[in-house]
């Protein structure tokens, strides 16, 4: 197996800077060179439609609701159902990336959730909305191929920034379908249509916008900097590595337990909203199904600076204080998140209500771009496991989160998101627990042990007959790569990260 | 207190925005002195099909003069208690400007003194729900000043069951179907372009 040299060799090849494993070492938003803006720009608005989807119900809910004589029951559950799904789709998808690759993984499960939401435009009781949001929310799994891909692609220097930037506009879809779907619902009532046939036209919309983006990821992505995993596989230069081990691995790992219930608290909680926001206002403050949208979309087009916010901070922190810089931003925004919920549930005003959800939405979201730039280095072998066991547990939150505090009419939407923001506090602790041997956690610095290497962390997860037939490079030359994460102190004293791996690779 | 006067002025400055008057009345505070009936044919009554016939006018028994406040009478469709179980959005409110009980308007016209009828064919953005029919007398400021209804201060007499229009057509069942099966075939049809690449690669 080669080990490419730094020179000109390489360099001509690829439109960016790249490092041993032909990740780039550069984020350049407005380009879309192949093959690594391209992946990005692919996966992020691909992930943007599955978004705009999943979450086109609740800004419509008014005129739903009277349409399919829905209960506040009715609709709670159908906003679990939609979360609910993706909570082993993306367990599933995170697999599916390991072993087929994120291209084929993210279309096909776009292309087979899009029929779910052209049948919405069908559905004529409780049972079947339930029954079309459960499914649509599948879709929402593309998140675990969009972080896998953008790690397969980018290097530790930007990793948390690809992440960021993608899980980020992606989440958009989210605030900017409450946007689209009122305005497309008024204009095709404004037509002509009834409004009780005009919210089915308007599910066209997001639908078709689904179908297209998966032709564009399957006619212009790749899978990694060098090509399609089918073809690295059938030529020697990927292994296809077991599934059992992979997943063996990832969810032996605490971590990504730690991660996916944080994870739940900010991302999970960010879903929720999604669901909730639009009727709380519209209801609360009796205002026009537009106007509500508009607020509640507020909500998720924060989007567009806060995730990516995080993953830069996760990156600036990780360069100069290491992965413990990671970690502690990570807990404080989170923590300041759940603050700022407390506060929304306890404010009267509309202005008020609106400017506390905005700076709420910054934290939460911002949370969510900082976890995901802990995830990458928590396992290299079964990166898709993790990621997807982290993005499950965003929708395990935001199933838990809605059905103890907003299903039926138990507590009052005021209530129940105040108790949402204690909830946030207390599921960010567990974040002091995470611990690497090579860059401490929290509370601890690194191990003074010899084997706390990075080295040693990553090839723990192979097993030396594994070693023996050399599934493990891959690996190595990321272990080399994650040495930043010691922080700018430490880092100085060690190797300059551009030079040649170490002799006993 | 202060945060009551506080929560009143932000919803009254506020209401100019969602372009609805609102008046700070009570409905308790209203008197009945209006009498409503309404009658339709019998059986489930179909949304932009069948029709209620309406009529109002002011309760003899009250003294002349009255009325001598009401402008405007505004005559709306509103829900029965059966169908606000576990509704909030169709909540009944003492404080009128919170009041969700009446969200259809059958007629807004300009008051007079005798009793009057209208024929009114149900809107087919009616939802599928148990209904009554009831009046307000507005005043020169559009504020609420009195009603009536056509059912007891209970809510349990007098109802009638509408029933919504789908909202479905068979066009639209159509289009669903077509476009879901094109996306999974498309997907199939990528996967068999792909084997026939033979690992070439896309790029």
């Amino acid at each position: 197996m080669e080990i490419s040299s730094n020179g000109a060799e390489t360099q001509p090849k690829f439109a960016l800077p790249v490092d041993s494993e032909h990740k780039a070492t550069e984020f350049r938003l407005f380009s879309a060179a192949a093959p690594h803006m391209r992946a990005f720009h692919l996966s992020w608005v691909s992930f943007f439609a599955c978004f705009v989807s999943t979450f086109a119900a609740p800004p419509l809910l008014p005129i739903i609701r009277d349409n399919l004589n829905l209960t506040a029951t009715d609709i709670g559950n159908a906003g679990i159902a939609s979360v609910s799904g993706a909570v082993f789709a993306r367990l599933a998808m995170g697999t599916a990336c390991d072993l087929f690759g994120p291209r084929l993984a993210s279309a096909s499960l776009i292309l087979l959730t899009a029929p779910v939401v052209f049948f919405t435009s069908i559905a004529s009781s409780p049972v079947s909305f339930l029954l079309v949001r459960f499914f649509t929310g599948f879709s929402l799994a593309t998140f675990v191929s969009t972080q896998f891909w953008m790690s397969s692609m980018f290097s530790a220097p930007v990793v948390g920034t690809a992440n960021g930037v993608a899980g980020g506009w992606g989440n958009l879809g989210g605030g900017a379908t409450q946007l689209i779907m009122p305005l497309v619902f008024g204009l095709i009532r404004d037509i002509g249509a009834v409004k009780f046939t005009a919210w089915r036209i308007a599910f066209f919309i997001p639908a078709l916008f689904q179908t297209l983006s998966a032709f564009a990821v399957l006619m212009f992505g790749q899978d990694l900097p060098d090509g399609n995993y089918k073809r690295l596989q059938k030529s020697g230069d990927k292994q296809k590595d077991k599934f059992s081990r992979v997943f063996y691995h990832g969810i032996t790992n605490y971590r990504g337990w730690i991660l996916a219930l944080t994870y739940g608290y900010c991302f999970g909680v960010e879903l929720t909203i999604d669901n909730i926001i639009a009727e709380y206002f519209y209801d609360r403050f009796n205002l026009k199904l537009h106007t509500a949208g508009i607020i509640a979309a507020s909500f998720g087009l924060a989007n567009i600076i806060s995730r990516p916010g995080g993953g830069i901070l996760s990156d600036v922190m990780g360069k100069r204080f290491g992965m413990r810089g990671r970690l502690w931003t990570l807990w404080t925004v989170q923590t300041l998140g759940g603050v700022f919920c407390i506060i929304l549930g306890q404010v009267d005003s509309l202005s008020a209500s609106v400017a506390v959800m905005i700076i709420f939405s910054i934290f939460v979201q911002a949370a969510c771009g900082l976890t995901f730039g802990v995830v990458p280095f928590v396992s290299r072998r079964s990166l898709g496991v993790i990621s997807g066991m982290t993005g499950g547990g965003g929708n395990v939150g935001a199933v838990v989160t809605q059905l103890i505090f907003f299903k039926g009419s138990k507590y009052s939407k005021e209530t129940g998101i105040t108790l949402m923001g204690v909830m946030i506090i207390c599921c960010s602790l567990p974040l002091l627990l995470i611990y690497f041997p090579q860059w401490g956690g929290m509370f601890c610095g690194p191990s003074s042990a010899k084997t706390a290497t990075e080295e040693d962390y990553y090839m723990s997860e192979w097993s030396s007959d594994e070693k023996d037939k050399g599934l493990h490079e891959a690996s190595l030359k990321f272990a080399d790569n994650s040495r930043r994460e010691r922080g700018r102190s430490v880092h100085s004293q060690t190797l300059p990260s551009n030079a040649t791996p170490p002799a006993n690779a | 207190m202060a945060a009551r006067v506080l929560i009143l002025s932000s919803i009254l400055t506020f209401s100019c925005f969602a372009e609805i008057c609102y008046g700070a009345v009570s409905f308790s505070s209203l008197e009945r002195t209006l009498v409503v009936t309404a009658s339709h044919r019998q059986g489930l009554l179909i949304a932009g099909e069948d029709k209620i016939t309406v009529a109002w006018g002011l309760n003899q028994s009250f003294p002349a003069g009255t009325d001598s406040t009401y402008r405007t009478i505004k005559v709306q469709l509103c829900y029965a208690p059966i169908s606000q179980v576990d509704r909030a959005w169709r909540k009944t409110e003492d404080h009128l400007s919170k009041d969700k009980t009446c969200q259809f308007k059958i007629v807004e016209k300009p008051y007079s003194n005798t009793n009057e009828t209208l024929e009114w064919t149900i809107e087919r953005d009616v939802p599928t729900a148990t209904f009554f029919v009831r009046a307000y007398a507005l005043d020169q400021h559009n504020n609420k000043v009195a009603y009536g209804q056509n059912t007891d201060t209970k809510k349990t007499t007098n109802l009638f069951d509408i029933q919504a229009i789908t909202g479905r057509h068979a066009s639209l069942d159509i289009a669903s179907v077509c476009f879901s099966a094109f996306s999974v075939v498309s997907l199939i049809g990528f996967f068999f372009a792909e084997k026939r690449k033979g690992g070439k690669g896309q790029q």
